[in-house]
């Protein structure tokens, strides 16, 4: 995996299908993500929007269709899916910090054992992008020492520092308190700025209008609608989507 | 070659194959070395020899045996002296313990600490200690010749003896049915008027049952003795030896004593965590509905409490009977033992393990499968309750 | 149901027992049966071990005879046996040394700040090699003794602190083949760890001492004494494995899917991030099995080893006396009281410390 430059799309998802037993999971999913590109994916829950991007780095094994990211197919040559891990970032609803290390070497560990890069240097990685999301004070501290939204940075800085050409945001704001999610809304905006190819699940639809290229909607496993935001907000054509839309801004 | 190692589903299947395979190899090497070793010193393998007579003897059997009997017989006689020493066992400790829990859970200070005293002292002593310190004590009491008596009992170096009852088997077998019937009669008032009737008026209908279960069983007994004997048959010296009565051998006392005093430490602590359990919220409602303190214990603490026991005793159980091998240690013959003498005497190594574990798994499959059975049907429905 | 009742007068010193001890004619019923109870057994204990004792080998066991109490002039008399054996005399301050390094590395062991696994691993292989090296001998000047020597409270020790050492790392592989999403190993081991806790130790010592030279070839069958010692770690690890496990379950699935997504390999992730996790979790149980492991090293003496217990028997066995085997029992069982009740107290702060603390 040399893919810095491979062609093509960032990711591309092929007929995805997916299964939980007998119940159908994922329906014959496609979607390609340019390089660059900010998607937001949003939908009732059980809509299999979690699963699809679970999916990208293999947290969840799919049953039919291909997935190819960065270049690499993801099948079941581990050497791939170690690669394709390396590069794709993800940030998870409940934040997954590790709690018997620091701050600090919650960052440091993957790029010191996986990246291989001498401690030092990924010290100086760690400490830089604390500081990009605002919490370098905090490097000594355990993370049950700190508040949600703290954490919920933390675990995007611990994410940053293996320098990922892909994140993927999986509700990154439902298990935090009103008065914190703008901070970690703040960060994110930052990151797409800076041009990260971005793949969110979100019901945060204030930032979908800002930084999303795309907004996806799915239910039942399915793509419903998929459209740039300001055609999504004003013209959606599935009446699914207009019900979802009414309850997630109708208050 | 080398892409196909790297693909995760052969690397899963490799990884099954090797595991399973080299295990089902190791043991089967064993056991072709095994079978080709005991053949070189003219043991045949098979289970054959269950039929041969032994030309040993046990020390403690409830059945009738002679060293002429076959070996499927003393495994019988074995498997009957664990579980009846682990039975006795059981049922001491448990009377222990709940004493000894109740005392730590107690609202007195001074009983609590004389129960917490207890559990420090003999939890903290191997089993193995403490039953070789009751055989000790035992067998250094004095002669027959000179035995302690007490209520026509006799305590001597050769184990304690009681007045036995000179009855026929089968009056003996029927005086026991009464007794069952006794037990019988709590659970039963239990499953039919949980609620509605009166904890006392309860309390009256059990005593009255097990007095006249007693009464039935004395009456049995007494219809059913031998001709031209009296009723009970007390131990007298003859000779050297003291003759009639029944006689506890000191393998089995020790082994029973350190059991209950030992088994008892950590089954009061099971209580005690049983009814620290219990939620102080439920109490409080309890006692806010006017319940007196009596009936709070009886109707809320206690059977919430044993919910919450139950898994746990079971598992202390299963240990406890496990702990009845330590019979070889003092020389009762429990179900370990007469293993043990039999790869000794047959040179039979691998068929007596063989019959060593599948009788303790069975032993214990069927202990767990009872503990389930009651755990399942006295539980909270629903999870309301909990926490 | 405690009550709270605003600014409470003082009570005098009897008010306060009165309240205490005699609330109620049953609270009084008990108070008193509770220490009458005590008394009576305290007195008696006191009278027996020592105001009527003998405590001076000097009057030999005759002295002993005569007196009422205890007769501690046994230990006094025997201590050595008990303590180190049949160990050559004058060599005896090594199996001396060898226990206190026992206890060192076992102290060393509570310290948290030795609680990584490379430190702890140190720890216990250093204090291992220490100890064989002492009572072995035949390097460094020591003179050679074998482990057929070896016996009283430094073989119950080695035995211990062996059987941890082997059972401790394999309790941790079976854990993890048992909780293997590979559907045959978890199940094989699965069997495996429930038919080992399902049988009691001492046919699995027997077993190992007994029955294992005939199912292996002549050159693996190796001394009885490590047989044992093989089979007391497997028994260790059948239950110890089940903790570990218990401690992985607490572990939240979030955790190793992070680690997967950071890129981690199946042993990074289970070294760096669920291991360190499932022990802290473990550690109250770990504990008590520790205990419990201690106090089972005391069957090997069924299988024919001199450990502390068998070597007490020999104390009062012979000859004169045999008479005082109550004294020699308790000396036993007071050395085990040392070792497993403090062990067992710290195993109780650990747990308040970790349910007060930081979850």
């Amino acid at each position: 995996m040399n893919s810095t430059q491979s062609p093509g799309a960032a990711v591309r998802i092929e007929n995805l299908d997916k299964y939980y037993g007998t119940f159908h999971a994922l329906r014959n999913v496609n979607l390609s993500v340019e390089r660059g590109e900010k998607i937001v994916v949003c939908g009732p829950s059980g809509s299999g929007k979690s699963t699809m991007i679970r999916c990208i780095n293999r947290l969840e094994q799919h049953n039919g269709g291909r997935i190819t990211v960065l270049g690499t197919e993801l099948n079941d040559d581990v050497g791939n899916i170690d690669g394709i891990r390396r590069e794709v970032g993800m940030v998870f609803q409940h934040f997954n910090l590790f709690p018997h290390m620091t701050v600090l070497e919650n960052c440091m560990i993957a790029p010191m054992i996986v990246r291989k890069r001498p401690r030092a240097e990924a010290e100086a990685t760690a400490r830089r992008y604390l500081e990009k999301v605002r919490i370098p004070e905090q490097a000594t501290k355990f993370p049950g020492q700190l508040s949600g939204g703290q954490q919920q940075r933390v675990a995007i800085a611990r994410a940053l520092c293996m320098q990922p050409q892909i994140m993927l945001f999986d509700e990154p704001t439902s298990a935090l308190d009103p008065e914190m999610i703008a901070e970690v809304l703040d960060v994110m905006v930052t990151l797409a700025s800076e041009g990260m190819t971005m793949i969110c699940v979100t019901h945060e639809m204030g930032f979908a209008r800002r930084v999303a290229d795309r907004v996806i909607f799915m239910d039942g496993g399915e793509i419903v609608e998929e459209a740039p935001p300001e055609e999504f907000f004003t013209s959606c054509r599935n009446e699914r989507t207009r019900q979802f839309l009414s309850q997630v801004l109708g208050h | 070659m080398i892409s196909l190692l790297r693909n995760q589903k052969v690397r899963n299947a490799l990884l099954q194959v090797f595991y399973v395979g080299s295990l089902a190899a190791l043991v089967l090497a064993g056991v072709v070395i095994a079978r080709r070793n005991l053949a070189e010193q003219g043991i045949t393998s098979g289970f054959d020899f269950l039929y041969k007579s032994t030309g040993w003897d046990v020390s403690f059997s409830l059945l009738p045996v002679t060293a002429n009997d076959p070996y499927w017989w003393f495994f019988l006689i074995g498997i009957i002296n664990t579980l009846f020493l682990g039975s006795i066992g059981l049922l001491l400790a448990t009377v222990v313990g709940t004493v000894v829990g109740l005392a730590r859970t107690s609202s007195n200070e001074l009983a609590r600490l004389l129960g917490r005293t207890y559990v420090d002292i003999f939890r903290n002593i191997p089993l193995i200690l403490q039953a070789f310190f009751w055989y000790a004590i035992i067998t250094h009491l004095p002669t027959p010749r000179a035995a302690h008596e007490a209520w026509g009992m006799l305590l001597t170096s050769r184990g304690l003896y009681l007045p036995a009852p000179n009855v026929g088997g089968v009056a003996m077998a029927l005086a026991i049915l009464p007794l069952f019937a006794a037990v019988a009669l709590p659970v039963w008032l239990g499953r039919t008027s949980r609620l509605s009737r009166p904890v006392g008026e309860r309390l009256v209908i059990q005593l009255a049952g097990i007095a006249a279960a007693l009464a039935c069983a004395v009456l049995i007994l007494i219809v059913g003795r031998l001709p031209d004997a009296p009723l009970l048959d007390f131990p007298a010296l003859q000779g050297l030896n003291l003759k009639g009565g029944l006689r506890i051998p000191p393998e089995f006392s020790a082994l029973a004593v350190a059991i209950a005093i030992y088994g008892g430490s950590y089954i009061a602590e099971i209580v005690r965590g049983g009814f620290k359990a219990v939620g102080k919220g439920q109490v409080e409602a309890a006692l806010s509905l006017g319940l007196s303190p009596w009936r709070v214990f009886t109707l809320v603490k206690l059977p919430l409490a044993l919910r919450a026991m139950l898994p746990i005793l079971a598992n202390q159980y299963v240990w406890l009977i496990k702990a009845t091998t330590m019979g070889i240690a003092v020389g009762f013959t429990d179900f370990f033992m007469i293993v043990a003498l039999t790869i000794n005497h047959s040179g039979q190594t691998l068929e007596a393990i063989g019959i060593l574990m599948a009788g303790f798994l069975t032993i214990n499959l069927s202990l767990a499968a009872v503990f389930n059975r009651i755990n399942k049907a006295i539980a909270l429905k629903g999870n309301q309750l909990r926490g | 149901m405690e009550m709270v009742v605003v600014a409470p007068p003082a009570p005098g010193t009897l008010e306060d027992l009165r309240r205490r001890f005699f609330a109620t004619p049953l609270q009084a019923l008990l108070s008193l049966v509770s220490l009458a109870i005590m008394v009576l057994l305290a007195w008696k204990l006191l009278n027996w071990a020592i105001f009527s004792a003998v405590f001076t080998a000097s009057g030999g066991p005759e002295a002993c005879q005569a007196a009422a109490g205890a007769c501690w002039s046994v230990i006094a008399a025997r201590w050595r046996i008990i303590l180190f054996g049949l160990y050559p005399f004058e060599e005896q301050w090594r199996s001396a040394l060898a226990c206190v390094t026992v206890v060192v590395m076992t102290v060393l062991s509570c310290i948290p700040a030795f609680w990584t696994g490379r430190r702890i691993g140190l720890v216990w292989a250093a204090g291992a090699a220490l100890y064989y090296v002492l009572m072995k001998g035949g390097v460094l000047g020591l003179p050679y003794v074998g482990e057929e020597a070896w016996g009283g409270l430094a073989l119950t020790l080695f035995i211990f602190v062996t059987t941890c050492l082997i059972g401790f790392p394999l309790a941790i592989c079976l854990a993890l083949l048992r909780r293997s999403g590979l559907p045959w190993i978890s199940r094989i081991t699965g069997i495996i760890i429930d038919s080992v806790r399902s049988l009691p130790l001492i046919s699995i010592l027997f077993t190992f001492a007994i029955v294992l030279p005939f199912a292996l070839p002549q050159w693996l069958v190796g001394d009885k004494l490590y047989r044992v010692i093989l089979g007391s770690a497997l028994f260790f690890s059948a239950y110890q494995a089940e903790i570990v496990r218990g401690g992985m379950q607490g572990v939240s699935n979030g955790q190793e899917e992070a680690a997967m997504a950071l890129g981690m390999n199946y042993w990074q992730r289970i070294g760096r991030i669920l291991l360190p996790q499932a022990m802290r979790n473990a550690l109250p149980a770990t504990i008590n099995q520790f205990v419990i492991s201690f106090k089972e090293t005391s069957l090997v003496v069924i299988v024919g080893f001199f450990e502390i217990l068998a070597s007490g028997n020999a104390a009062y066995g012979t000859g004169e006396w045999r008479f005082a085997y109550v004294e020699v029992y308790a000396f036993i069982a007071f050395i085990y009281f040392v070792f497993v009740f403090s062990l067992s107290r710290y195993g109780a702060f650990l747990e308040r410390r970790m349910s007060v603390g930081e979850r």
